[in-house]
């Protein structure tokens, strides 16, 4: 979803060189616990995860999932606001506790830090008009028609570099909005989304109807946690597992991205 | 103090720069209230002597006595021989960012730490030794090129130097501005200030001097009085030379 | 909307103001140190002081920043995110005020430095009462450039999670979409500190001006 920066693996190279000086005897979860207070990076520019509203307050999906996650710790949330390609080294150097921001599981990340179970997965769906009459099974068949996509989306990037749709067939609009509006004309044959707000789309819009959900454009996501910190993750863990059953993160990705 | 006729005293100064000998061997007696006259062409040592004497420049060998004192010896501080030896420079040097009256007194409160009050009244009477008492307050880029030497001489003179060195005071002014700053060397002179003065000004020479020393390829050639210098040269170099600097001498005042 | 668009933007510019006024004279006290050293420290010292001034001049600010706060704060030293931002800039500026000030300290001249040293002042005194008072007033056209750069850089603290005037414009783009607004509304800020910055050293330059003319 976004890159690691390079300089996380200059940070690696020296800290292993400077090695830390070891904890004391407490853990980490008690320290926090101890404090009252988790901090708690994330890079609010990244609307509807995690920005910040006209007054400056902190809002978003991450923002109000990991609010709930320290209420049921018992502690309350410093945020941090960093910029994406900081908060990796800020976790790993503890200068954070932990951090919430849209972040995909990778391999070179998780050589550096842990992730919690995902809290979200977001999926893709393929939005057609009802009169549509083309054949969409899989999700290469798009590439045979004309797409929409909103620019500067986990979808737009998946279109360009993993799909390699040909330019000439690729429409970018800023809102997700005019972009159904031209599928409805028939200006594009496909439209491609996250599947919540492509859900509402049809539905509000009226005349189109989804033809393929899965995930495509990004993976679950995950809070990044301290490397070999077992006790935050566990308890971290925990917390997801009784917010997914009791339907809370449903309710949030509702709020957050059925628009 | 030891008892000695004489205030500075060189024994055998010899400067080398690299490959050049820019004087060898030199000896020197100052007598007190004496003013000696240092003649000589271009690039002879002879204002290297002066900033020898007064420890700007370290002499390769020999000694320096000020007051009967070695002040080449090791761990004499400097910076107070310098504040006895006042020194006056071909171009000037005044502090660009003191007014006149600043540059005369900064020496009084910073190097001898006297009361801002009592140093500028005797910053003032100095001023108005070289008679510049009205201009106390311009900024040297607001004086004439004599009128700055003429500071630059009382700077000096509120040191209450035991010496008074001049590095060609004159030659780097205008030949109508030449006069004030002679006459202030003059009335010095008059008031027996000890002085040693390198010059071309043959004419402040052979008036105001008590001894003439005439230096070549830096050596001494000849010294004495003006009479005997000017009227009995001993050494054809000298006779060659006063030849040559009158000649140059007439032209400047047929301008 | 706009009105508290920009407010949250402008709430930034105490940590701007904060971050240059730490980082700036830290640079220049630093910086005078290394030009003195430069100029009168010797052969050896003055070639330490070189060095130091080309890497520091070499070195990407933000990866001070991230040396200095991520790896070296907490174990060397304990550092907020704030000091460690302001302390990295200070440190890269104070190489650049170095070269403005050994630059200003070598215009003045020798000679300055004969003339104090013939009336026995130290090479302290001379130094502190002769040349640093008219290598100051050389230095302050430059040093104003300096001052602009380094309110600017500022905003790099942004990279350690202090919030200042271009983070909250990144951050309210994103929000609502309008970066032209927002961005806009950050150079306006910068503009106004950076005039006032160099209106106010002009000021400074004009009083403290040597006359020139024959009175």
């Amino acid at each position: 979803m976004k890159k690691v920066n390079w300089l996380i693996s200059l940070l690696v190279l020296v800290s292993l060189l400077l090695t830390a000086c070891g904890g004391g005897a407490q853990s980490h979860l008690d320290k926090i616990k101890q404090a009252g207070v988790i901090k708690v990076g994330t890079s609010a520019d990244y609307p509807p995860f995690e920005y910040v509203d006209e007054s400056g307050n902190k809002t978003g999906f991450d923002i109000e999932l990991m609010e709930e996650i320290a209420k049921r710790m018992g502690v309350k949330v410093e945020w941090v606001d960093m910029p994406f390609d900081s908060l990796i080294a800020g976790v790993q150097e503890g200068k954070i506790d932990c951090s919430i921001s849209a972040f995909n599981y990778t391999e070179e990340r998780d050589k550096v830090v842990d992730f919690s179970e995902a809290y979200y997965t977001a999926e893709d769906a393929f939005l057609v008009a009802e009169t549509f009459t083309g054949n969409i099974t899989k999700p290469e068949d798009v590439a045979q028609y004309k797409v929409g996509v909103q620019s500067g989306t986990t979808q737009d990037d998946w279109l360009t570099n993993v799909l390699k749709i040909p330019e000439q067939n690729l429409s970018r609009y800023d809102r997700a909005d005019q972009a159904a509006l031209d599928l409805k004309s028939g200006r594009i044959d496909v439209m491609m989304a996250d599947a919540i707000p492509a859900k509402a789309l049809a539905q509000k819009i009226g005349g189109l109807k989804i033809v393929y959900t899965g995930v495509l454009s990004s993976g679950p996501m995950n809070i990044v946690l301290p490397e070999g910190d077992t006790e935050l993750a566990k308890a971290i863990n925990d917390i997801l597992k009784q917010l997914k059953q009791e339907g809370f993160i449903d309710q949030l990705a509702q709020k957050y991205f059925a628009e | 103090m030891i008892d000695t006729p004489y205030i500075l005293q060189a024994k055998n100064l010899t400067k080398i720069y690299g490959e050049n000998v820019i004087f060898k061997d030199i000896s020197l007696d100052v007598h007190k209230g004496e003013t000696i006259v240092i003649i000589g062409p271009s690039g002879t040592g002879k204002s290297t002597l002066l900033r020898c004497l007064n420890l700007l420049t370290p002499v390769n060998s020999g000694q320096i006595f000020l007051e009967g004192e070695e002040i080449t010896a090791h761990g004499v501080d400097h910076d107070q021989v310098r504040q006895k030896i006042g020194m006056v420079f071909q171009n000037f040097l005044l502090f660009n960012h003191l007014t006149a009256l600043g540059n005369v007194m900064i020496g009084l409160t910073k190097v001898k730490k006297m009361p801002p009050e009592k140093a500028k009244q005797k910053a003032l009477h100095e001023l108005e030794r070289v008679g510049l008492a009205d201009r106390a307050h311009h900024y040297p880029a607001q004086l004439s090129g004599g009128q700055q030497q003429r500071v630059a001489i009382a700077r000096a003179l509120a040191m209450d130097p035991l010496v008074m060195l001049f590095d060609e005071p004159t030659s780097a002014l205008d030949p109508e501005l030449i006069g004030e700053v002679l006459g202030v060397m003059e009335q010095l002179a008059h008031e027996h200030m000890t002085m040693l003065v390198v010059t071309h000004e043959m004419g402040f020479a052979r008036e105001v001097a008590d001894r003439i020393i005439f230096m070549e390829k830096g050596s001494i050639v000849e010294q004495g009085s003006p009479e005997d210098l000017f009227e009995r040269p001993q050494h054809a170099r000298t006779r060659e030379f006063l030849g040559k600097i009158s000649e140059l001498y007439g032209k400047k005042e047929k301008k | 909307m706009v009105n508290q668009f920009f407010s949250y933007i402008f709430q930034g510019t105490s940590v701007t103001v904060a971050v240059t006024l730490v980082a700036l004279p830290l640079g220049l006290i630093l910086g005078l140190l290394l030009a003195l050293l430069y100029n009168y420290g010797g052969f050896w010292v003055s070639r330490l002081a070189a060095a130091y001034s080309l890497i520091m001049r070499g070195v990407p600010p933000i990866a001070l920043l991230f040396i200095l706060y991520f790896l070296l704060s907490g174990r060397l030293i304990n550092l907020t995110p704030f000091w460690a931002g302001s302390i990295s800039l200070g440190i890269i500026s104070s190489a650049y005020q170095m070269e403005i000030l050994r630059g200003a300290l070598q215009a003045v001249g020798e000679g300055q430095m004969t003339a104090a040293r013939a009336i026995g002042m130290s090479r302290l005194q001379a130094i502190r009462y002769i040349i640093i008072p008219q290598a100051i007033r050389l230095a302050i056209p430059p040093w104003s450039n300096e001052a602009s750069i380094v309110l600017k850089d500022s905003s790099l603290v942004y990279a350690i999670g202090v919030p200042e005037i271009l983070r909250r414009a990144q951050q309210l783009s994103a929000t609502t979409q309008q970066p032209f607004l927002a961005f806009g509304a950050a150079a306006l800020i910068y503009f106004v500190l950076v005039f006032l910055v160099n209106r106010g050293l002009d000021l400074l330059a004009e009083k403290t001006k040597l006359p020139t003319s024959m009175a």
